[in-house]
């Protein structure tokens, strides 16, 4: 059997993968992607302890739907809000979100 | 009993005052006959409580003390009321008229004179636009000179005193658009105010030791002190000292002097009211007022002669080189109060007081005199005079009257009083205080002869002087009844017939008696006044020698030039203002700007600064709240992981987390 260390170091990457995306990429759209690769590491913490602690309970796997869900209605809001950017701006830039700061 | 409504003297021009403020253009001479209205009333009370203190005709029960320094059985009447008190207080502050003989004299030379010059104004303010303001602030001058003499107290005398001031700051400024009047306007009320100063401290010294302002009380203190041999001098002294600072500012004396020639800058009929009848008087009057302070202080006395002795003396030799016929007069004004100051200083309180009376009607007869010849040449430069004697035949003669009266030669009043000063001086035995007080006999005789030639004898030196025109009647008339006094206001107080000394008197009997040094300090006057007069006529009627030859080389020239530059005190006042007192503003102005603006400014500062530094966190970019949260995450998990079991020991069990490690159990 695989141990769970196995699948927390996996998500771990997968956590730091898409934290590196966000934190340097520029394009909107690459970091909505990242966004949801961090989303999907949690995913798997979820989705392994349950099957660890709890095999027959399921209640992770069904956190990992919700959470699924909860993801790709992000990623529309995300996503109209960067298209209105393009259409104020030209471009899908997230740095040119500074305006918003004061 | 008149005396009972004497508070009312004050109360006519006070009344007048806003009357003619709101509605002087609905008056008659812009406001100008109602003041004569007012002015008269109070003349005419003065002398109904006049004729009642001569015949000694008081109310029984408000009779003051039958004084006996304060001249003996001098009969006082005084009716005050309490104005304010708090517990505490030694004795409650007042308002009330106090009126004996000086009183009744200062009334009636204050409300006589002043009535003059307000007819006399009519004529002179005719063409003037702003009547209505001119009338009432002389109305309200009289009535607060009227009202500084009846005061009971040391408060409300200084309350009026203030008010003096304010009213000369007026009058002096009354053309304000002419910057020189309204330099010299303020010229004049800050140089007062220097002993305006000193006078209050005074009253605050004399309220602390004999826990009263009252004029009498302090009397009878200060009288009871002296029968049980407790009378502090040296405290004595301070206060006496301190209120004569008032009289110095309030009447011209050296070194405060140099307000009153500027003050000129205001029309003719205010110099006449300040320098004769009003403000000038009100210092003299102080002293005489409250005489009792200096009377047992000789170093107090002492200090009164000499500043009043040195007055005299250099404000005469100032008022030789002047061109300007209303400056002359204003510096003899000067050095005439300089000798009312050295009468009071060396015990002539009589002597003083008979030479202020005879100097308000001369003074003002020659400023009047001087306004009519103003007022038809439209200059005050005696250098454009000459010839006058034919064009303004009344203006001269009345004029004349004047100047052979201040110059003291028999019988005009200026020599009775002024020959009494000069023998008092005599008998005090201060020689050096004599030979000034001579020699200021001679150089009055000297100047005022020189502008008499210069003014009326000769020819004409200009055309306005070829045209002059006599003033109208409405003018000349009060000079007549000027001329008329000042001829004759002397003869109330011969050595042989002494009936003014009688009258004021602070107890000294029988000195001023005619015996043979009297007489030969008589002629010694008359003589200095003589050569005076005759040095006039050779320099400035017959030129057998001119001023010019002297003034031009050797020491002559420096001595003229001294004296025209007013011997340098103007200067010295300048260069402390503007070294010492601009220093010190500018070490402040230094003070303020670094100093408390320095901290206002560097708080706020700091504030700004460090918000400039901290809003660089605020970037904008979201990027860079990202990198925040995962720093912050990662101290987050640092802190469950090392510092919270770290902490357990003081925490106790708190989060419950003592025993929770979060890296057991997963099945590594």
């Amino acid at each position: 059997m695989i141990p769970l260390s196995a699948f927390l170091v996996f998500s771990a990457m997968l956590f730091c993968i898409g934290l590196y995306g966000v934190l340097t990429r520029r394009s909107a759209i690459v970091t909505l992607m990242s966004i949801d690769i961090m989303l999907n590491a949690a995913n798997i913490n979820f989705v392994a302890f349950s099957a660890y602690s709890s095999p027959f309970e399921l209640s992770g796997q069904v956190f990992t739907v919700l959470s699924i869900v909860i993801a790709a209605a992000e990623t529309a809001v995300g996503l109209a809000i960067m298209l209105a950017v393009y259409r104020l701006k030209g471009r899908m830039n997230v740095r040119l979100l500074k305006e918003l700061k004061w | 009993m008149w005396v009972e409504w004497a508070w009312l003297i004050p109360v006519f021009p006070l009344v007048a005052f806003p009357l003619i403020l709101f509605f002087g253009k609905k008056i008659p001479k812009g406001g100008g006959l109602l003041a004569i209205v007012a002015v008269a009333l109070s003349f005419i009370l003065s002398l109904l409580v006049l004729v009642d203190v001569t015949q000694g005709n008081l109310p029984a029960a408000a009779s003051g003390a039958e004084g006996e320094g304060g001249g003996e059985g001098v009969a006082v009447y005084e009716s005050s009321m309490t104005w304010a008190g708090v517990p505490g207080m030694k004795s409650p502050l007042e308002v009330g008229v106090q009126i004996d003989h000086l009183t009744c004299l200062m009334l009636i030379v204050v409300s006589l004179i002043s009535l003059l010059i307000v007819i006399f104004s009519i004529g002179y303010m005719a063409h003037e636009e702003a009547k209505p303001r001119y009338y009432a602030e002389i109305s309200l001058f009289i009535g607060v000179m009227l009202g500084l003499v009846v005061a009971n107290n040391f408060l409300l005398l200084f309350i009026f005193w203030e008010l003096v001031g304010l009213c000369s700051y007026l009058l002096i400024g009354f053309w304000y658009k002419k910057p020189e009047a309204a330099a010299a306007a303020k010229k004049a009320f800050l140089v007062t105010r220097v002993g305006d100063i000193l006078f209050l401290v005074g009253i605050i010294a004399i309220y602390n030791s004999f826990g009263t302002l009252n004029f009498q009380d302090i009397q009878e203190q200060i009288k009871a002190a002296l029968a049980g041999n407790a009378l502090d001098v040296g405290a004595l002294t301070t206060m006496a000292l301190l209120v004569f600072g008032g009289a110095v500012g309030k009447s011209a004396q050296f070194p405060l002097h140099v307000w009153l020639p500027d003050a000129m800058e205001g029309p003719t009929t205010v110099s006449a009211l300040i320098h004769a009848a009003t403000m000038v008087n009100a210092g003299v009057y102080l002293v005489a007022r409250s005489y009792f302070l200096f009377e047992h202080a000789p170093d107090a006395l002492l200090t009164v002669a000499w500043i009043g002795g040195v007055t005299a003396f250099m404000a005469a030799s100032m008022a030789m080189v002047q061109h300007d016929i209303k400056r002359v007069l204003a510096y003899s004004t000067v050095s005439q109060l300089g000798y009312m100051m050295l009468a009071l200083g060396v015990g002539g309180y009589s002597a003083s007081m008979f030479h202020l009376q005879n100097h308000a009607f001369f003074k003002a007869l020659m400023f009047l005199a001087a306004a009519s010849i103003i007022h038809s040449m439209n200059t005050n430069d005696m250098r454009q005079m000459g010839g006058l004697r034919k064009k303004m035949k009344l203006t001269y003669i009345t004029m004349t009257v004047g100047v052979i009266a201040i110059t003291g030669v028999l019988p005009l009043s200026g020599f009775w009083s002024k020959d009494e000063i000069i023998v008092t001086v005599f008998h005090s035995g201060n020689l050096p205080l004599l030979f000034l007080a001579v020699l200021t006999a001679f150089f009055t005789a000297f100047y005022m002869f020189r502008l008499w030639y210069l003014t009326f004898a000769g020819e004409p030196r200009s055309d306005e002087a070829g045209h002059a025109h006599e003033s109208p009647y409405i003018m000349t008339a009060p000079l007549i009844i000027l001329a008329g006094f000042a001829a004759t206001t002397g003869f109330i107080g011969t050595p042989w017939w002494p009936r003014f000394q009688e009258f004021v008197r602070w107890g000294e009997h029988g000195e001023a008696g005619f015996d043979l040094v009297s007489a030969g300090l008589m002629g010694l006057s008359v003589g200095v006044a003589v050569v005076g007069l005759y040095l006039a006529y050779v320099l400035y009627s017959r030129k057998s020698a001119s001023p010019d030859d002297y003034i031009s080389a050797g020491a002559w020239r420096s001595i003229h030039k001294l004296v025209t530059e007013k011997y340098y005190l103007d200067h010295l006042y300048l260069a402390f203002a503007n070294k010492v007192i601009y220093g010190f503003s500018r070490l402040s102005d230094w003070f303020d700007i670094k100093v408390i603006d320095g901290a206002v400014n560097g708080i706020s500062n700091g504030a700004v600064g460090s918000g400039e530094r901290w809003k660089r966190l605020v970037s904008g970019n979201v990027q860079h709240y990202a990198v925040g949260i995962v720093i912050g995450m990662c101290l987050l998990l640092l802190l469950m992981a090392y510092a919270l079991p770290a902490l357990s020991g003081l925490l106790g069990d708190w989060p419950g987390l003592s025993n929770w490690h979060w890296w057991e159990g997963w099945g590594w």
